[in-house]
């Protein structure tokens, strides 16, 4: 495979890269001065629906799309959410964009509140990426400096604030609606919708949430234009007028079990056995992989086999997985339990799950108490039926809960048990011979470290 | 009526109020303020919540619920000069997290999310810290430690440290 | 007219009703059951257990398309042609999910909890619950805590609807109620120092779908099961909550608020939900009592200075004793029922042709106290002022006041005085009593004794709100008619039965069959006429202005 030469990584290594001056020196706010000169708002969100970009926060819904949503006319304000709240585990490139190249970050912003007539963008950023925080206030400011922000920016009436506001390590806060209710300043309990965020968001106001990583795809389309963008990934597939297809470079972040975590730009589309083994550096220790993550925990679990699968949006779903997500990708060796893996996955949305609603409340806690009691040796084949049963009926998908959180929750579970069935039922054999058979409720273990 | 603040200084609450004119109301600085509060006590004290609600115009019920929401900020004392944050998600653990925070919590004779006695240092589990190309990985104050063993994140974790923004 | 078809049923609503297919499904007699969803308060769909299949008819084809997934009946509203599937295995199979997630560990408290009986965990899971548990076993906790001086909350048993901590901040405004942590961790709680302490905070206790909170008041006071029920109004202010008394065994053991969405909606103040001890009170006046020796007017205890007297004999010796005073001056209770008053100035002016009628006092206690949802304290603390100066101003449009009479007393224009009371709380003190110290026939007829009482020559007792049959007008001209819940005490005649006999009625007092007089004989309470209904009726209605 020809190595793809980044582009939303073009800053990473270089000297002062995060500076203004670094970043026009490759190019940067010239788009942005061209696009204030010469287009209206709606040109910007054409520009953006026709390049095909899609999220890159792990929902993949095309981002001129949404923007579209917005009322038409509304005497403001609108909002601009961005989302750097990056918690999905196994995932880092926002923290690189944020930390290397934050101007590519804010053009991007800048270039998107113009589109959606935003007056103030709230870059809703987590907590432990101090780094992040303050290599994005130095460029804040800087952008202040040099007239890309405030008010009446470069001459026109668009004026804009940016504010960084910043997280207390809540997963959930990286739900658009429970970021949005976090920013308001209460528990970051996700609404239900409707209403969607597009009429009533942010302080009942229209509002967009979008990923940092589509904020930087924003700044490079403008650059490089929207054919450039499409000459990139994966097509729409013609026989399928549903297909928005994958368009652009995707920062995929490789990590667990391999000789070389990182994150790796590549057009979207790579398939994972190539993003492990040419960029990667392969499975670590000479070992195979077991199970490998696609895009973030959320998305499930791909055996050795299916490792072939495109990482684009529609692959992972196509070997069972919850879709891209992320592009996290994450290895799992074939010396590692997946009882562990399990564990660890049921641990972590416990822990994050927000509370408000009955079935990822009560499904993430009861399918921690099993995994734990598993791993203890006390488990019973009949565990493995409820947990798929509160994996196939906790979510969005099936209608139960509130938010996305509970798949992402549910996810796991399934592909681990379906695909890996084998391995749990030999390991609750093994460990608990006298009560592996056992179907009438046991006494429950009591519950160490999961909060 | 405004009244005796025992806890929150003039500072802290310019800090606040300068922030006001980012938002169109007032629970909106609700995190930041307790951020604020946070970052010069190592911890937010009940009497601090009564008196954020206060400045915020809120029920002191509000902001405790939003505080306690998070599972991060200390309210009975301070953390440690130096918290800890040791990542325990899937590639952390993969590649030996879970080990390193027990390890760690051991050898400075604590509980995870417990304090030393001598009030240097916090241990604290913690969720996915977006580091993962430099698994394991532990966040003291501002500083990200990568790639850390369980000798290296000692020896680390001993070093004074400037304090948390 | 908008159809919605309810398993298979279509029910016609209003065009300009908006309604969720919770509501709507009741048209169709089918409850869907839930926990956090409530009327009054805002929409969360959080538990869960309305979780309904949904649907469209399309209004040309008639083709039935519906939602591939399950949705909260709470906050999907309806429209001609939403289809609503309340009884499907996917529907069924997902409440007894809820309910037994909701079980995992809920404390199996029901021995001991108030709530059972009126539970609505304990309900759904006989209808919609599994017969088996499937989680683990462990013991359970179930802590007390204690968040107010009237409510105490058992944390474990929280299922985390939130109503109570929606309602604190919603309609009471007062934001005491809290959820702390995250997570299957969540609890319910005060901030410390600041307790669940608002005029309306006995309202979570009704909204609490299980034996969460619970009211001090009423806690292991007696099995809901044992209680029966009779629609009242609350008789602490000119608001006219409408309530339920719940009582067993003529002893009344709470009130509740009825829905009404005239007056109250689904609220009442936590002074008309305790307001009802006075019932009970040891010292109240239990027996019809002439004073023996009128040299003792003005001094003497009811035990020394009364000779108890049968009822029966009371309506002839009152009448006779007044009769030989002279001038009759009477003070109409507004805690009296419109028909009660009625009775009393017909008696009045049987007895004195000219007697001197009056509305009693009417307390006061500072003002009207309106909170953000909507709902209003009234600061006139008694039910019916406006019902009685409607009955007296038909028999003396001059309509007089309390302070009127206290007048008339004073400048020697009455010889006798009856006062009609029934003031839960004292309502008079020596310097106002004291004129009426030269009449020559006092009656007092009220629930306690009070400086009145050492000026009486009749000491009668009263009735209390939930001893009497009648109908009171609220402050927005609302009348509204309520049953008789308990028996006054042995040897109370209620004011009604009294008033009744003095009329030379036959038979048991029948406040309808007055009702039915009042209304037929006065333009004003025209609308008293016919069944009232539950609600209530506007006395305005009809009239001109």
């Amino acid at each position: 495979m020809t190595p793809f030469k980044p582009v939303l990584l073009e800053a990473v290594g270089v000297p002062d890269g995060y500076s203004i001056t670094s970043y026009k020196s490759r190019g940067g706010y010239a788009p942005l001065e061209k696009m204030l000169a010469e287009k209206q708002p709606v040109d910007v969100v054409e520009m953006v629906k026709s390049s095909g970009l899609r999220g890159r926060g792990g929902a993949g819904f095309s981002t001129g799309l949404k923007w579209t949503f917005l009322p038409k006319d509304h005497p403001g304000p609108i909002y601009l959410c961005v989302n750097a709240d990056e918690s999905e585990p196994g995932t880092f490139n926002n923290r690189i964009l944020m930390e290397d190249d934050p101007h590519q970050v804010i053009e991007g912003i800048i270039l998107s509140s113009y589109a959606t007539r935003a007056s103030t963008a709230y870059i809703y950023l987590r907590y432990e990426y101090p780094h992040s925080w303050h290599r994005l206030q130095a460029a804040i400011d800087e952008a202040y400096a040099a007239g890309y922000l405030g008010k009446n920016i470069r001459g026109t009436n668009f004026s804009l604030d940016i504010y960084l506001h910043r997280g207390a390590a809540a997963y959930i806060c990286g739900e658009e609606t429970g970021l949005i209710e976090s920013l308001e300043g209460k528990r970051a309990w996700p609404r239900i919708k409707p209403p969607f965020p597009a009429i009533e968001g942010l302080f009942r106001k229209p509002t967009v949430v979008n990923n940092i990583e589509t904020m930087a795809c924003v700044a490079q389309i403008a650059r490089r234009g929207v054919d450039w963008f499409k000459s990139i990934g994966v097509p729409a597939d013609p026989a399928n007028p549903r297909d928005p297809g994958s368009y652009g470079p995707k920062l995929y972040c490789l990590s667990g079990h391999v000789e070389k975590p990182g994150c790796y730009e590549a057009p979207l589309g790579i398939t994972a056995r190539q993003l492990i083994d040419e960029f990667g550096g392969g499975v670590w220790k000479g070992r195979k992989a077991k199970a490998v993550i696609p895009g973030g925990i959320s998305m499930g679990l791909m055996t050795e086999s299916e490792l072939d699968t495109p990482l684009d949006f529609a692959g992972p779903g196509k070997v069972g997985c919850l879709g891209l997500g992320t592009a996290a990708v994450v290895v799992i060796d074939d010396q590692t339990s997946i009882v562990d893996f399990l564990h660890n996955s049921c641990r972590f949305f416990a822990h994050e799950s927000c509370g408000q609603c009955t079935p990822c409340r009560e499904g993430t806690s009861w399918s921690l108490r099993m995994l734990e009691r598993i791993k203890a040796g006390k488990g019973r084949l009949r565990d493995l039926d409820l947990l798929l049963e509160i994996g196939q009926t906790m979510g969005m998908m099936p209608g139960s809960t509130i938010c996305g959180l509970a798949d992402g929750a549910a996810w796991p579970i399934k592909n681990a048990i379906k695909k890996f069935r084998g391995e749990f039922e030999d390991y609750i054999k093994r460990t608990n011979p006298s009560g592996w058979m056992v179907t009438d409720p046991v006494p429950a273990l009591q519950i160490v470290g999961a909060h | 009526m405004i009244a005796q603040r025992k806890v929150l200084t003039d500072e802290m609450v310019a800090k606040i109020e300068a922030l006001a004119p980012r938002y169109p109301n007032r629970q909106a600085l609700t995190l930041p303020a307790l951020h604020i509060v946070n970052a010069e006590l190592r911890h937010v004290p009940l009497e601090a919540v009564v008196e954020i609600a206060q400045v915020l115009g809120l029920a002191p019920a509000e902001v405790q619920d939003t505080l306690t929401f998070y599972q991060f900020f200390h309210q009975e004392k301070p953390h440690g000069k130096v918290r800890a944050f040791v990542c325990r998600s899937v590639s952390c653990a993969l590649r030996g997290g879970d080990h390193l925070l027990e390890h760690l919590c051991q050898k400075n004779g604590v509980e995870p999310y417990g304090t030393t006695t001598d009030g240097e240092l916090t241990i604290e589990p913690a969720e996915c810290l977006g580091a993962c190309d430099f698994a394991p990985c532990i966040l003291a104050n501002d500083d990200l430690l990568k790639n850390m063993t369980p000798e290296a994140a000692e020896a680390e974790l001993k070093k004074p440290r400037a304090r948390a923004t | 007219m908008p159809v919605v078809i309810v398993d298979g049923q279509e029910i016609e609503i209003g065009a300009d009703e908006r309604l969720n297919c919770i509501e709507a499904a009741r048209r169709a007699g089918k409850e869907i059951p839930h926990y956090c969803w409530h009327p009054g308060l805002s929409v969360v769909a959080s538990c869960r257990m309305c979780l309904i299949e949904t649907g469209s008819r399309d209004a040309t084809t008639g083709k039935i398309t519906m939602v591939p997934k399950l949705v909260p009946g709470c906050q999907t509203p309806v429209k001609d042609g939403t289809v609503i599937v309340t009884e499907s295995q996917t529907v069924i199979d997902s409440r007894a999910r809820v309910e037994e997630a909701l079980l995992i560990d809920h404390p199996i408290d029901c021995p001991i909890c108030d709530k059972a009986g009126e539970c609505l965990l304990q309900d759904y899971h006989f209808e919609h619950g599994q017969a088996e548990r499937r989680a683990d076993l462990h013991p359970f906790t179930s802590r007390k805590r204690d968040v107010g001086p009237t409510v105490t909350l058992f944390v474990d048993r929280c299922i985390m609807c939130t109503r109570c901590v929606r309602f604190t901040r919603e309609v009471s405004g007062t934001g005491e109620l809290m959820v702390t942590s995250r997570g299957a961790k969540e609890e319910i709680d005060v901030f410390p120092g600041f307790p669940l302490d608002n005029k309306l905070a006995g309202n979570v206790v009704d909204l609490c779908p299980v034996g969460a909170l619970g009211d001090k008041d009423f806690l292991y006071q007696q099995r809901v099961w044992f209680l029966k029920r009779e629609a009242n109004v609350c008789g602490g202010c000119s608001a006219g909550c409408s309530i339920h008394t719940e009582h067993n065994q003529d002893t009344v053991y709470r009130l509740k608020p009825r829905e009404n969405p005239h007056t109250n909606k689904w609220w009442m103040c936590d002074d008309g939900r305790y307001g009802w001890h006075h019932l009970h009170d040891q010292s109240r006046v239990l027996a019809a009592g002439r004073r023996r020796d009128m040299a003792t007017n003005g001094h003497g205890t009811p035990a020394d200075a009364f000779d108890a007297v049968e009822w029966a004999d009371v309506t002839t010796r009152l009448r006779s004793d007044l009769k030989a005073a002279g001038r009759l001056a009477v003070a109409v209770s507004p805690m009296l029922t419109v028909e009660e008053a009625w009775m009393l100035c017909a008696v009045a002016r049987s007895i004195d042709p000219e007697a001197f009628l009056a509305v009693g006092h009417v307390p006061t206690v500072g003002a009207d106290e309106t909170f953000p949802g909507g709902f209003t304290i009234r600061a006139e603390k008694c039910p019916n002022r406006k019902g009685v100066e409607a009955v007296v101003a038909l028999f003396d449009p001059a309509s007089r006041s309390w302070g009127d009479l206290l007048a008339h007393v004073e400048a020697g224009n009455a010889d006798a005085a009856w006062i009609t009371g029934g003031y839960p709380t004292p309502w008079i003190d020596d310097a106002t009593a004291s004129p009426f110290a030269n009449l020559a026939c006092v009656v007092v007829q009220d629930l306690f004794d009070s400086p009145l009482t050492k000026h009486a020559t009749w000491r009668l007792p009263a009735a209390g709100f939930a001893e009497r049959a009648g109908t009171w007008v609220n402050v927005a001209h609302r009348a509204q008619s309520f049953g008789q819940a308990i028996k006054p005490p042995a040897g109370v005649w209620p004011e009604g039965r009294l008033f009744w006999n003095m009329l030379g009625r036959r038979g048991l007092y029948d406040p309808v069959a007055v009702r039915q007089q009042i209304a037929g004989s006065s333009a004003s309470l025209a609308a008293l006429a016919g069944e009232i209904p539950a609600h209530g009726v506007d006395l305005r209605v009809g009239q001109l202005a």
